[in-house]
């Protein structure tokens, strides 16, 4: 069943990955990111000739990575350092929060990918998991004590609740795929329009904050948010948080790796034959394997509305689509998706900083994120560029990439 | 379809289609046809009451703003059935859409926006920009061997990331200024004709030409050995190989092909109706792009058939609109908006699995490498 739609694709893509060295994807995914600056530099450049202000690529890229750690780096003098910077800023809060909410999207994407599956729901499970867990938490903390005892039990049930909502909702293309064979690209698609209507009219109806104009939830309790500890109260930063989206990155690892649930859902994807006279189910795989993928998306809705917002409001950013793209650098791979995240959390806590200092708009990084998937979707390109200038492809990759059985 | 040589096929395709279109799209567009005469019946036998408000909206006007809005929809979909009968799948039919919306817009706005030159010109240049990205796509998956599925993705969100940018370049913010859009071509005496006159022969010259194109693409696919080519590279590329066809000319004509469709779409969509590009949130296009992948699957690549399913959402959405103005009704526009996706759902549920060319997605390599 699962290899009747769209499979080649996928698969090859798959086998890619899983086929060749590590060494090798770390290589294609730093040539990608190149390209793809230099494409963008290129872009820019026009760019500033059509507005009449002269962007020079170079300062801006600098001015990203640097605004994006708060400015340790001083670029307009002769000093080398930034004198009075500490690693605990604004910009630093503002790069390592979208860094945490892109592993939570990240993984999601990538443990879909693994079971053979293209999660591009991750979206709509992120906006209903941060609506349910907004909602969940504004109803249940005036039961529950406050202070530590309360944030103990407060936090993980929202985050569960999330987990829930999202799960559920990604169950939803699983089922769809598994027992009527309707291709999860497109129902997904369609689910994330479909929750962000919803979404919307629940709140807009029925849960809005009376007092408030827009369409928002009331607040949730400062003893179920996940505050800042080190970092700044007001930079929507909370460290818990991104330790635990470094636990769930290790934790997805290992349920991959280490486990008969793992097993399975990495050999349905890779051979659905094998998995199925392994004993495995293969519908049930399916549903399973989107259900977690969601659950992981509704994680990061919870977060955004725990940490980020204070409460869900229409207008949801699309981390759901980061996530794919975050996903797609690391290879699928749950332990690349770390650095992959901070890459793209960079580019998001450096856009502010390339508006306000170059006045060059924070649009940009979304024109360098289809970019880089452009171009990590050609490994053959850069296989072939290393061909030419001497660098022989290890021996799996000639196994993995090259011929096709 | 009156022309007269095409006339005895176009009719038994019509027929073939709509025995192998399934039964689910069947009743679909039978209930339709059904509840629009039942619609005109009402509205005839007991004028002023409130059905007849609710069948009053189904006139000549809403038939009209359902083919303005099916123009992107329509468009898009059959350029992705060219794409996909030559065994690529074109997923970033939505950034091809959006990047020519925006270039129509930002030519004509660098033109001066008002003359009807200047719209012509923005058109093609909309078209040249989709056309121009599809190839790039193409030139990836066929010549670089990219996973199709990835790569199409990287045309949705390339689109997606320039139009906005490029917008606050051009205008300092995501959404443009106003252009002018194109006259309605009357075409004297047809246009006298009750019903379908105003609707075919006084209409905006996007309709037409999607009203053309869809009946070109339906005559070339199936009535040229063109049509054939395109086929045999999807379903059997080593055959058409051994014919000495070279199947890697005719994907990349697929492709581009699409490009230039989606490029009549999204630039046709800002020329001919919205006069201007909006590139907040998901921009202007909004999953049209999408929607017209799912219009191809449930037209089962028949042009007709696809078509038609286009222009039904279109008539969920004109439908959802209309029925906001109407007071009495109590469902909420959001969740009446959300019709045409939950639609889909439905649909692929109980339709399933299409089937599609077999060889799609999979890189041809012919032997003599």
């Amino acid at each position: 069943m699962s290899d009747r739609q769209y499979p080649a694709p996928v698969q090859r893509f798959f086998r890619f990955f899983v086929g060749n060295s590590v060494v090798e994807r770390i290589l294609i995914s730093i040539a990608a990111l190149i390209t793809a600056v230099i494409v963008s530099s290129l872009i820019v450049l026009a760019a500033g000739y059509l507005s009449g202000e002269a962007y020079n690529p170079l300062e801006i890229f600098a001015v990203l990575v640097n605004g994006a750690f708060g400015s340790p780096f001083d670029l307009d003098s002769a000093r080398l350092f930034t004198e009075g910077w500490s690693p605990v800023n604004f910009s630093m809060g503002t790069t390592l929060k979208e860094t945490t909410l892109l592993i939570f999207a990240g993984l999601a994407v990538a443990v879909a990918f693994r079971g053979d599956l293209f999660n591009i729901g991750v979206q709509g499970q992120l906006v209903l998991g941060g609506l349910a867990a907004a909602l969940a938490l504004v109803w249940v903390a005036p039961f529950v004590p406050g202070g530590l005892v309360g944030s103990l039990l407060l936090i993980p049930f929202g985050l569960l609740v999330g987990a829930i909502v999202g799960g559920l909702y990604g169950a939803i293309p699983g089922a769809l795929k598994a027992y009527a064979d309707a291709n999860e690209v497109i129902t997904t698609i369609m689910l994330n329009t479909i929750a962000t209507g919803t979404a919307f009219f629940l709140v807009s109806a029925y849960f809005a904050d009376p007092t408030l104009q827009s369409v928002k939830t009331k607040a949730i309790p400062d003893v179920a948010r996940l505050n800042g500890i080190i970092f700044p109260q007001g930079g929507q930063f909370s460290l818990v948080a991104l330790v635990l989206a470094l636990l769930a990155t290790v934790g997805v690892y290992y349920v991959l790796r280490y486990t008969s649930f793992g097993y399975d859902l990495r050999v349905s994807g890779k051979q659905a034959k094998a998995a199925l006279y392994g004993g495995a189910n293969a519908e049930r795989m399916v549903v399973s394997t989107m259900s977690l993928s969601g659950a992981l998306g509704g994680i990061a809705g919870a977060m955004w509305s725990m940490m980020v917002i204070g409460a869900w409001r229409q207008g949801v950013p699309s981390i759901g689509f980061d996530g794919i793209t975050v996903s797609v650098l690391a290879g699928n791979n749950p332990i690349g998706v770390i650095p992959a995240s901070l890459l793209f959390g960079v580019l998001k806590g450096g856009s502010n900083a390339i508006n306000f200092q170059l006045g060059v708009p924070p649009e940009l990084v979304a024109v360098l994120r289809g970019m880089i998937i452009l171009f990590i979707a050609m490994p053959e390109a850069f296989r072939m560029l290393g061909n030419r200038l001497g660098i022989k492809p290890s021996q799996a990759a000639v196994t993995g990439g090259g011929g096709d059985e | 379809m009156s022309n007269a040589p095409a006339d005895r096929s176009a009719l038994g395709s019509v027929r073939n289609w709509i025995a192998n279109i399934g039964r689910i799209p069947r009743l679909v567009i039978g209930a339709l046809l059904a509840s629009m005469f039942v619609g005109a019946m009402i509205n005839v036998l007991m004028p002023g009451t409130r059905p007849a408000t609710v069948a009053g909206i189904f006139n000549v006007s809403f038939v009209e703003s359902t083919l303005r809005i099916s123009v992107p929809i329509v468009f898009a979909g059959l350029g992705g059935i060219f794409a996909e009968k030559s065994g690529v799948i074109n997923i970033g039919l939505e950034g091809l859409l959006i990047i020519s919306a925006f270039t129509a817009v930002a030519v004509t706005h660098l033109l001066g926006g008002d003359a009807q030159s200047a719209v012509w010109i923005g058109l093609f240049a909309g078209v040249l920009a989709s056309t121009f990205l599809a190839l790039v796509f193409a030139v990836l998956v066929i010549e670089f061997r990219a996973d199709q599925i990835i790569a199409g993705l990287a045309i949705w969100l390339v689109g997606l990331g320039l139009g906005p940018f490029l917008s606050i370049v051009i205008w300092g913010s995501v959404n443009s200024a106003s252009i002018s859009t194109l006259n309605t071509v009357t075409v004297p005496g047809l246009s006298q004709i009750p019903v379908l006159g105003p609707i075919i022969f006084d209409a905006s010259p996007i309709v037409i030409l999607m009203l053309v194109t869809i009946v070109v693409s339906w005559f070339v696919l199936n009535h040229t050995s063109f049509g054939r080519w395109i086929e045999a590279s999807g379903e059997n590329p080593s055959s058409l190989d051994t014919a000495g066809v070279n199947v890697h000319r005719v994907r990349y004509v697929g492709v581009v092909l699409s490009g230039v469709l989606s490029g009549f779409g999204g630039a046709g969509l800002v020329v001919g109706r919205a006069g201007r590009f909006i590139g907040s949130g998901q921009t202007m296009i909004a999953g049209d792009g999408f929607i017209a992948i799912t219009t191809y699957l449930f037209g089962n690549y028949n042009p007709l058939g696809t078509a038609a399913a286009g222009i039904l959402f279109a008539g969920l959405d004109a439908l959802q609109i209309r029925l906001q103005q109407i007071a009495f009704i109590p469902a909420p526009s959001e969740l009446i908006r959300l019709v045409p996706y939950v639609s889909v759902i439905i649909v692929l549920a109980f339709v399933g699995y299409t089937r599609i060319p077999s060889e799609v997605g999979e890189h041809y390599e012919s032997g003599e490498e």
